[in-house]
């Protein structure tokens, strides 16, 4: 690291880009929103630094997340890109899985491809699943066929073979090859993305990075030149999907890796929140404009996943490489309320998005949302929504409450908004139930961390539904991932499936696995800019029992393989597998299906900033008076305290219900809720019971 | 877990019922989570190849979580048979029934289908139910079976569990006879792992929101399914319309075509379809019972009234009659054979959707691959020296084409929906076979202003002997088009054995098929058919599918009428000529 002491985050989102900054000096944190410049990305970079009162030339460090990766693979505004894979096997990414999710739907539609069929192209060559060569690469095919593609205009080549996890020899001299002949074009190969079997999925996530490519290296490389104007000198660092760091040269290569950068932050800062005060496990839960999203804390650690399914389910392009454990809930702010032909009522999935936006936005939207329920009922006040920037107009709220949902329901107005919240918060906590049930979690058991803008709005709300004990709504949970970022260590991830019975399994031979992964990880560490405090290896194993299909990733601690340990590996397997299906079988016999080795480098953290104490009643100046508000216990509204966030202090107890103001954020205190200001300023809050 | 309350009003019953429709949503959800990750077998995680759901006491359908479209009513006919079986008085909190009779669950023996009551304050409130396919049950390996007697072990409605003590006779008797019996019984956990999840959690909406409140939602979910069904069907013309295809013939007759005949009367917002007339059970195993036959009118009915209402329940059908006479091979009687009974279902399913296309062209698909297009091999693995049975899953193949839309390529049939291919590395990893080719097949999709999707080819090459069965149908009889659209290709099977092809089986079913080492077998999906006049196909589409390789130029200028350029570009005054018009 450079000398100078601030740490720069800026997080570019759909609508905004968010900057947070820790000047060590100081030991201040100072933050920054911006409106995102699709045109001109860095700029708002710039803008977000200037606001947060921050300069690059006094930053050692600045780290980035951005929606740029997962724009380019969703808008289609990728690179012309071709496609090289095994003789027999370019239709494999347009057949995909061959699933039909929508089963009775005639006019269901499968993925779309990012690669054409007249773009993919197959080689002789092909290895089995013991990693043998069965057929030699014909290197003189790849040769011609990468000058075909110079003639056809390719700025990306994607290389795919079969059972390149086991034997990457050929997809690597392909790529020499290839990038001999196009040196100008981005040429990646799938081995260097994923080392896991399932040739669809990981076909899928070589063309998503070779797609994105050309366009997310200009990205980085551009920023590299406006931050270096800026006379930044140090370590320029991207957040991956799995929340960890890699260094701004590796982003321009394994694009891909930085699909989902923005939550997986938010995450990581929940982790950290949840670190600092004592929490072992939690939700982070993430409510913007158009969706909700959900990640996991389980014993101090996110969850991750192996696999994301990008652009909905229905017709998911899969990425097939570690990720922060995310699930989307489909519910935000936009969803729109709507009575259907039969009767029913229903919140989302359709949303008005930024534009029109809800009703009381006025910017032409004219269909009842989410928001504009939660104007009417006085949860959000008209005049401090984003600081007082956006008047909202509640008369325009009612009317479409009224007319779409009040009327043909016999409903009241208020009666309508109160049952659009509930219906949204119970939809929501049975997805967050859901998918904690796939994981063999008890949601109920863990507290939330609730940001985002819409978040701290819903929180308690939500968590009565769940059965949540506490709610914790962090400081500026609006600007919460580029917080989050602040927090982030360097992280590499790798896999190989290495499929091979627990009875039979060579401890030696797996440990050359193991060490070849780890390698990779500490190299690329030793070649980082930035230099971590510390370096951690992780190991884990996909395991299952002999003729599941399934396999659970189970975490392996090092001196199992040391003291060459097959009965302990064998019992977390079993504890895991009883853990997450409440089930298993010690008697019978496990497989190992692939390998994972993660190399972290721990960078230093910011501590938590303290906020000042202050006693048990809020001050004066933290008092806006009251509102009427209406909850869900009774028809008449409430009239209900209004505080401000800015000017509550370390200590301060507030009894429901209540409304907490900020910038970006409403939070949401229910009749029976109790709420403390903690030491670091996070609204700490109990559901009344 | 309770929730916390805050002495909340009760929702209006608006608002209660689209919690409640929700809640029971995520409750057949869970259930379907808890089964796919902890079955043993493929069919169950990858196939999907199974249902869970909830019922009424009655046996009305709350909500079924998918699983396998066509089992739409497999498990509500299961639980009403065993209410009945039983007596409603007989059954005790605790127990929980079993049962894989085909001649009630409609299907195969595969298909072990439990059924646990939910008791809420001392009183049944429901049913959790789960059908799942099971690897192996006993009986004959391959061939073709020609009474139900050779196709496995029949349990008939028993109770798996009485009053919470598990009947571990009945549990021996099972696992002695099934090959595999540890996956059978890892399975048969799976399942009541499941059954136990939709137990728990609808107890939790009941306790959430009291019992009588919850039953009153789910009575107003069925009635606003039904009056979006009745709304659909009333936007149907009155009249009766039929259609009739063909099977190509039921393994043991080869041949002999069995012919399918729908009819179906559209009066008002009810929709009456007559299965009377297809085909009398045959002697192979393609043969369905009663409960199928109900499940081929109410899929079609979904389709084209209500496709994307959830959860699919009990009120989407009141406006649906199904006339079914015994002894067809959708209302078959004992001892018909059943092992292959999702074959025909498909294709009467589509024959309906070709009766409705004078009334309804734009809700209406073309014919479409109709089968699972699967091959079984089993054989001794030389790595290990075990026995295998290795299935790939469907392979997928072409759909029908619509009147305004393409048909989709290389997507699994109807009996199925959210079901995976297996991947060709994981079954490498596991059988001792090589994948030559997956790829798609071109021009196999049916010309069209719209055209049929594509079907596909998988060679796959014995790496060690092994024996081969395919069952699969609609080789001969192809899907066909509609309003003028051609028909797609058929599915077929191609052999390769000692060097020498072989092409021209009789229909595309191998039984017990002995390959040696270097031997390969080719399965082909069928494309679909089109929809309308290929001539009155945008020119441009069709310079496009030349180009991406999807149909020759050859097809495009005689089916299409469409000349291209050198370039591949549109000619489009030799293509107006060769059309005909200006």
């Amino acid at each position: 690291m450079t000398g100078t002491n601030m740490r720069l985050a800026a997080d570019i989102g759909g609508t905004f880009t968010d900057v947070a900054a820790f000047d060590q000096a100081s030991g201040r944190l100072l933050l920054g929103k911006a409106l995102s410049t699709p045109s001109q990305l860095v700029d708002g970079i710039s803008e977000g630094v200037a606001k947060a009162g921050a300069r690059f030339a006094e930053a050692g460090i600045f780290l980035h997340g951005s929606t740029i990766a997962i724009n380019t693979m969703l808008e289609r505004t990728g690179a012309r890109t071709a496609l090289i894979t095994t003789q027999g096997f370019r239709d494999v990414y347009e057949i995909g899985r061959i699933n039909r999710p929508d089963a009775y739907n005639l006019y269901f539609k499968k993925h779309d491809p990012l690669v054409r069929r007249s773009l993919r192209f197959e080689v002789p060559e092909r290895i089995t699943a013991d990693g043998e060569v069965l057929t030699v690469l014909d290197e003189a095919a790849v040769t011609a066929l990468a000058d075909k593609l110079a003639g056809l205009g390719i700025e990306a080549v994607a290389i795919m073979f079969l059972h390149s996890y086991r034997n990457p020899s050929h997809e690597a001299r392909a790529k020499v090859i290839v990038q001999q002949r196009l040196p100008d074009a981005f040429v990646s190969a799938s081995h260097e993305l994923s080392q896991e079997y399932r040739e669809f999925e990981r076909t899928s996530t070589v063309v998503a990075n070779a797609y994105v490519g050309p366009r997310v290296s200009g990205y980085v490389t551009g920023i590299e030149h406006h931050i270096a104007a800026d006379r930044f000198t140090g370590s320029f660092l991207l957040v991956q999907s799995t929340g960890g760091l890699y260094e701004a040269a590796e982003g321009k290569t394994q694009c891909i890796r930085m699909l989902e950068s923005g939550p997986a932050a938010g995450v990581i800062g929940a982790q950290a929140l949840s670190k600092a005060t004592g929490l072992e496990n939690a939700i982070a839960f993430d409510m913007g404009g158009t969706t909700a999203k959900a990640g996991v804390i389980y014993r101090g650690e996110p969850l991750t996943s192996s696999l994301a399914l990008i652009g909905g389910y229905e017709r998911a392009l899969p990425i097939q490489t570690a990720m922060m454990d995310i699930f989307e809930v489909g519910t935000g702010g936009g969803s729109i309320a709507a009575v259907d032909a039969s009767g029913a009522l229903r919140v989302g999935p359709q949303s008005s998005g930024a534009e029109p936006g809800p009703a009381c936005y006025g910017r032409g939207g004219k269909l009842p949302t989410v928001t504009d329920a939660n104007l009417v009922l006085g949860r959000l006040g008209a005049d401090s929504f984003l600081g007082g920037e956006l008047k909202l107009d509640i008369g325009a709220a009612r009317r479409a409450i009224d007319e779409h949902v009040g009327r043909p329901l016999g409903l009241s107005i208020t009666e309508a908004a109160d049952g659009i919240l509930r219906i949204a918060a119970t939809a929501m906590s049975y997805a967050v139930k859901g998918v904690s049930t796939e994981r063999g979690l008890d949601a109920a058991a863990f507290p939330m961390i609730a940001y985002g803008g819409a978040g701290p709005l819903h929180a308690v709300q939500i968590a009565r539904e769940i059965g949540t004990a506490r709610v914790v709504i962090p400081r500026a949970p609006g600007h919460f991932c580029a917080f989050g970022m602040l927090f982030a260590d360097l992280r590499y991830d790798f896999v190989r499936t290495w499929p091979v019975k627990l009875d039979a399994l060579d401890f030696a031979a797996i440990e050359k696995v193991y060490g070849e992964l780890e390698a990779q990880g500490r190299a690329a560490l030793a070649k980082a800019s930035a230099r971590p405090s510390e370096v951690l290896t992780h190991r884990a194993a996909d395991m299952r029992y002999v003729g599941q299909e399934h396999a659970v990733t189970v975490d392996l601690p090092l001196a199992l393989f040391e003291s060459a340990d097959r009965d302990a590996i064998k019992r977390r397997f079993d504890a895991e597998h009883e853990r997450r299906y409440g089930t298993s079988a010690p008697k019978e016999a496990c497989e190992i299906v692939s390998l994972r080795a993660t190399v972290t480098g721990r960078m230093p953290k910011p501590p938590l900033e303290r906020v000042e104490m202050g006693g048990h009643d809020p001050s004066p100046a933290a008092q806006r008076g009251t509102r009427a508000v209406h909850f869900p216990d009774r028809i008449e509204p409430r009239a209900t305290s209004v505080y401000s966030r800015d000017a509550l202090l370390a200590g301060n107890r507030i009894a429901g219900p209540a409304i907490i103001e900020e910038h970006a954020s409403t939070t949401v205190v229910f009749p029976g809720d109790t709420l403390t200001v903690d030491a670091f300023g996070n609204l700490v809050i109990e559901i009344g019971r | 877990m309770n929730p916390t309350t805050l002495n909340e009003r009760p929702p209006s019953d608006a608002i209660l019922t689209e919690i409640i429709r929700n809640g029971v949503l995520a409750v057949t959800e869970d259930m379907k989570t808890n089964l796919t990750r902890t079955a043993y077998n493929m069919i169950i995680y990858e196939a999907l190849d199974f249902t869970v759901g909830l019922f009424t006491p009655e046996g009305d359908t709350v909500s079924i979580g998918l699983g396998l479209p066509m089992f739409i009513r497999g498990m509500s006919e299961t639980v009403r048979a065993k209410v009945k079986h039983f007596g409603i008085e007989n059954i005790k909190p605790g127990d929980i029934l079993v049962t894989n009779d085909a001649y009630i669950t409609g299907s195969h023996l595969n298909h072990f289908t439990f059924s646990l009551p939910i008791f809420h304050g001392g009183e049944l409130t429901a049913f959790a139910c789960c059908m799942a396919h099971w690897q192996d049950v006993g009986g004959q390996l391959g061939g073709v079976t020609t009474d139900i007697y050779a196709e496995g072990i029949q349990i008939p409605i028993v109770k798996y569990s009485r009053e919470g003590v598990v009947n571990q006779d009945l549990v021996d008797i099972i696992a002695m006879n099934v090959r595999m019996p540890d996956r059978a019984m890892g399975d048969l956990r799976a399942q009541v792992t499941a059954v136990k999840t939709g137990e728990r959690r609808f107890i939790e909406l009941l306790e959430r929101y009291g019992r009588d409140p919850v039953q009153r939602a789910i009575r107003a979910i069925m009635d606003q399914s039904e009056r979006s069904a009745r709304a659909a069907t009333r936007g149907i013309p009155d009249g009766v319309y039929e259609a009739t295809s063909f099977m190509d013939d039921d393994g043991v007759e080869v041949g002999n075509r069995i012919p399918i005949k729908v009819r179906v009367i559209v009066e008002g917002e009810e929709m009456t379809i007559d299965l009377t007339e297809v085909s009398r059970q045959v002697r192979g195993f393609y043969n369905s019972g009663e409960t199928t036959g109900y499940a081929c009118a109410q899929v079609a009915y979904k389709c084209i009234t209500s496709p994307t209402d959830y959860p699919i329940n009990e009120g989407s059908f009141r406006s649906l009659k199904v006339k079914l006479t015994p002894g067809t091979v959708v209302s078959a009687v004992k001892p018909a054979a059943m092992r292959w009974w999702m074959t025909f279902p498909m294709t009467i399913v589509d024959t309906i959707f070709k009766a409705l296309e004078k009334a309804v062209p734009d809700r209406v698909i073309a014919g479409h691959h109709a089968d699972l297009v699967v091959a079984q091999v089993h054989g001794i693995n030389p790595s290990n020296g075990q026995f295998y049975i290795g299935n790939f899953g469907p392979l997928g193949g072409g759909w029908g084409a619509k009147a305004s839309e393409d048909g989709m390529s290389a997507t699994v049939c109807l009996n199925d929906g959210d079901t995976h291919n297996s991947p060709v590395e994981q079954i490498e990893t596991k059988h001792p076979l090589i994948v030559e080719e997956l790829s798609l097949r071109e021009s196999s999709g049916g010309a069209g202003k719209y055209r049929g999707g594509l079907g596909i080819a998988r060679t796959v090459r014995a790496r060690a002997s092994l024996t081969l069965n395919t069952t699969i149908e609609r080789m001969h009889c192809r899907p066909w088009g509609l309003d003028g659209g051609g028909d797609g290709a058929g599915n077929e099977v191609w052999l390769k054995l000692d060097g020498r092809e072989v092409r021209d089986l009789p229909n595309a079913k191998v039984l017990v098929q002995r390959l040696q080492a270097g031997d390969t077998f080719t399965l082909c999906s069928g494309g679909g058919g089109g929809f309308g006049d290929p001539r009155q196909r945008d020119p441009q589409a069709v310079a496009y599918d030349v180009a991406e390789g999807y149909v020759t130029a050859w097809e495009a200028r005689t089916l299409y009428r469409v000349v291209l350029t050198a370039d591949g570009g549109v000619d489009v005054a030799a293509t107006q000529a060769l059309r005909g018009r200006p």
